[in-house]
């Protein structure tokens, strides 16, 4: 067996570990202990957050609809409602990106719902 | 379609300005309208992580509204620090002292409290009487654009270019 000395991949080891911790505040990517650790959370966090970030848009998609359904006059949750019931099946993300891009396109959308809420009144 | 959600540029956000009249307005009523609109939520363009709201003008700030005994019973804390330094205001102390103070700590309590948040703190201005000092600004009173007056806009803004 040759002799094997521990240098060699002990360095390699804390290479890949500062590569990783490139940006990170302070001591976080300089010493090799506390960059680990700052790895290990920032890993967990991205687990986590690669999930949240569903919620999230999510969250994002409805702010941004109500601020459009209102210039129509209509609030969120009414028209939600009165898309169901028109049978409207288009979802929160498409109906986001349509009041930036196309807010005529979806102000249709909001008069169908309103018909809809208004047909079911009467 | 664009696959990606919209995310504003700093070159999308034009900033308008707003007057609000707060007399006999509801305090905190007055303070959720304009903590929106400094906000940006009122905009389909709404992006969370940018000051992507509007400037808001408050004027005649001493004559704002409250419901119920709230002038007296309304009070106001904060702590010097020292032992024994804890000072207390009613309402109608601070509006009689600093008339500005009350909305401002309205609508800035409703904000975030980061560093986001102080930057869209500055610009909410408060006035005490009928009068402001930003009319270069052409600021207009609020009320939530329809959405015939934005379909409009974005027309002329595509038609200019070209």
């Amino acid at each position: 067996m040759p002799r094997v000395k521990r240098g060699v991949t002990a360095r390699k080891k804390h290479k890949k570990i500062l590569k990783r911790t490139e940006g990170h505040w302070g001591a976080r990517h300089k010493l090799i202990k506390t960059a680990r650790e700052s790895m290990m959370h920032a890993l967990r966090y991205s687990y986590r957050d690669r999930r949240n970030r569903k919620r999230d848009m999510r969250q994002l998609w409805i702010t941004r609809i109500n601020a459009a359904s209102r210039m129509y006059g209509i609030k969120y949750s009414d028209l939600i409602h009165g898309l169901a019931l028109a049978q409207v099946d288009v979802d929160r993300k498409i109906l986001a990106d349509l009041a930036v891009t196309d807010l005529a396109a979806f102000g249709a959308l909001a008069k169908a719902a309103r018909a809809a809420l208004d047909q079911q009144k009467a | 379609m664009n696959p990606k959600t919209y995310s504003a540029k700093r070159d999308d956000l034009q900033p308008r300005w707003y007057i609000i009249d707060a007399e006999n307005q509801i305090l905190g009523r007055l303070a959720t309208q304009a903590a929106t609109i400094l906000r940006g939520k009122h905009k389909p363009t709404f992006t969370p992580h940018m000051n992507c709201g509007d400037f808001v003008i408050v004027v005649n700030a001493a004559k704002v509204a409250v419901t119920g005994k709230r002038l007296d019973q309304k009070i106001y804390y904060r702590h010097s620090q020292y032992p024994g330094g804890l000072k207390q205001e009613t309402l109608r102390q601070v509006l009689a002292k600093h008339p500005e103070r009350a909305i401002e700590r309205a609508v800035k309590g409703m904000l975030p409290h980061n560093r986001l948040g102080a930057d869209i703190r500055g610009r909410l201005k408060v006035y005490a009487g009928p009068d402001h000092p930003h009319q270069a600004q052409q600021p207009i009173l609020w009320q939530l654009p329809t959405a015939d007056d934005v379909l409009a806009q974005q027309e002329q803004a595509t038609a200019a270019p070209a």
